[in-house]
């Protein structure tokens, strides 16, 4: 019998390559090869490929799924607040997931989750005191408009978190007004006031049939009328027939309450945009290095310091009793920076991007362009968009920027999501739909597939034996590194909080055998 | 073909007729394709007692603190 070369899967040829002749892609003198929208560009920006090494990295992970440290952030209450005694504190539930990775100093990735169901609408009253359950919906092409039930006025407007009222001193406006849930992820699966949100399998008691609900993202509010605008792009809707499917097709149930769907965040360069310098060599001992910024990739953007009683702090990890404050840094510019961020927020003439030693890259977003459902045939997410910065021209030649493409305002869903977060969706089941953006002369997909297999069990495996062999004594762990440079905004996006509420006494973890513990008052996990 | 509130096992995937019959609530809107189908999702469960300040209403203080610079207790 001959004998059959490669693998057990047999030999695949390799697919022939159509070169256009005499066009080739253009090459600069930039690192990565390539203008943002040449091939080359488009390929390693695609979603699809993200995706599907998300789908990798789930399978992979499922085996070793070590690193993932559960938590209850209790929010921290302004003075004042009255809490009847005995009573539970308001609390964030989530996961922080850690990816092992060889491509970070301290060997690991951390993603956070904030799961479904953290904020509840049920406990929203108007004037009145009366709950404020969906009245009425209506839609066009691409929204839905959800009108709560209530008596909403200019007088008596949507309660906090929904709309903050501007601050106004004599006459002028302090801080705009905010609306911080805008870009959350809206479900409605609250049935009763207080009760337990329904899932895709819940059952109507009175109709023996799966209630079904939609999943959306909240996109505007109207204080004054009480009218949430959802957008129909990208929406979810679990059918009666408990199937999941994008877009939905059916609006949110008048009468029912919404709640938020599960949030994901990750602190990985490829989500954040960033690029982070490495400091530490593993095994090179004291050799210094100095961090410094290539003049060439300089750009305008905002940046984030850590500081502990007013001196930097970039430390990875923290005693679980010390608070660092963080400020942003923006450049001069007539840009939307929220006041909101942080109260240090500061905005810098000439501020440009060296902060060595703690990213190099600001301010480029990949934004995930998903379906709109008035389009024929569009059901899955396409090539991703890029937002950076916009200038204006002065007349004598020199440029200012006039806006800076601004995600620090909750729109986690709109930026392109990282491997980790598709691994994170994988895991959950929730099956995110494939993206339509394949790459282009790629050859043999199966070719690619099966070195992506063979590629991401090596990598991971090289990833976990660092982790534990070296790693292990230096890498950071949550929520001591929550307030690290890098964890600090991802925390900040989460929770959805102004960054001063986020504390580190607000933690309680749970260990392995889900006992909580609260690092800020001494406690660890069980070690049996 | 499963009928509407049936309990099926697995994924389930709709058939031409659902598909062709299917619309964006009340609008005129037209579609085609194949709905990307899900399997199922997980839930959290929260419910709190009365008097209890619920998540929303803490970060909605929160914000509210903030907006006037006051900071956490």
């Amino acid at each position: 019998m001959a004998k059959r070369s490669g693998s057990s899967f047999g030999t695949f040829g390799k697919t022939e390559q159509f070169i256009p002749n005499g066009v080739k892609p253009i090459r600069t003198e930039f690192s990565k090869g390539s203008v943002p929208d040449s091939i080359y560009s488009s390929n390693r920006e695609s979603a699809w490929s993200r995706w599907r090494r998300g789908f990798e990295l789930y399978c992979n992970t499922l085996a070793d799924n070590a690193y993932s440290y559960s938590f209850d952030y209790a929010i921290p209450l302004p003075p004042g607040t009255v809490i009847p005694p005995g009573s539970n504190p308001p609390k964030i539930p989530g996961v922080f997931q850690g990816f092992p990775t060889k491509n970070k100093e301290f060997g690991m990735h951390w993603a956070g989750v904030r799961t479904a169901g953290s904020l509840r609408f049920d406990n929203i009253r108007d004037s009145g005191g009366n709950p404020s359950p969906i009245a009425s919906v209506t839609e066009d092409e691409n929204y839905w408009y959800v009108t709560l039930s209530g008596a909403w006025s200019a007088s008596n407007p949507l309660p906090p978190p929904l709309y903050i009222p501007p601050v106004v001193i004599g006459g002028r406006t302090i801080v705009p007004a905010q609306y911080p849930i805008n870009g959350e992820i809206l479900e409605d699966r609250i049935i009763t006031v207080g009760g337990t949100p329904i899932n895709s399998d819940t059952i109507d008691p009175t109709t023996q049939k799966r209630y079904g609900y939609t999943q959306a993202v909240l996109v505007a509010t109207d204080e004054k009328t009480g009218l949430l605008t959802l957008q129909k792009q990208g929406s979810v809707e679990s059918t009666p027939d408990a199937a999941f499917k994008t877009p939905a097709t059916t609006a949110p149930h008048v009468g029912r309450f919404l709640m938020t769907g599960t949030r994901y965040c990750c602190s990985c360069q490829d989500f954040t945009r960033r690029d982070f310098a490495y400091m530490l060599g593993l095994g090179k001992g004291n050799q210094k290095v100095f961090p410094r910024t290539n003049v060439a990739t300089i750009k305008p953007g905002r940046y984030e310091i850590m500081r502990r009683n007013g001196k930097v702090d970039n430390s990875a990890m923290t005693s679980a009793t010390v608070n660092r404050g963080m400020e942003v840094i923006a450049p001069e510019a007539e840009y939307n920076i929220p006041p909101t961020v942080t109260p240090n927020s500061s905005v810098v003439p000439g501020a440009l991007r060296d902060n060595p030693g703690v990213f190099r890259d600001f301010g480029k977003q990949y934004i995930r362009s998903t379906p709109l459902p008035s389009l024929e045939g569009a059901v899955s997410e396409g090539m991703p968009s890029y937002e950076d910065y916009a200038t204006s021209r002065n007349p004598d030649g020199s440029y200012n920027i006039t806006s800076l493409t601004d995600f620090w305002t909750p729109l986690l869903d709109e930026l392109r999501y990282c491997k980790h977060i598709y691994a994170m969706k994988f895991t959950e089941k929730v099956f995110p739909p494939e993206p339509s953006d394949l790459p282009v002369e790629m050859g043999s997909i199966t070719e690619w597939e099966q070195n992506l297999v063979a590629q991401a069990s090596k990598d991971n495996e090289k990833a976990g034996y660092n982790l534990a062999s070296r790693g292990l004594s230096i890498m950071d762990v949550p929520p001591y590194n929550c307030q690290a440079p890098m964890m600090m905004p991802m925390m900040q996006k989460l929770f959805n909080v102004p960054s001063t509420f986020v504390l580190m006494s607000g933690f309680t973890m749970f260990d392995k055998n889900g006992q909580a513990y609260v690092p800020a008052q001494g406690g660890t996990p069980g070690v049996v | 073909m499963a009928d509407f509130g049936e309990i099926t096992d697995g994924t389930f995937v709709l058939s031409p007729e659902q598909q062709a019959i299917r619309k964006y609530g009340f609008s005129e809107i037209k579609a085609s394709g194949i709905p990307t189908v899900y399997h199922v999702g997980d839930v959290v469960n929260l419910p709190y007692g009365s008097g209890e300040i619920s998540s929303i209403e803490a970060i909605g203080l929160a914000w509210a603190a903030f907006s006037s610079g006051i900071t956490p207790a």
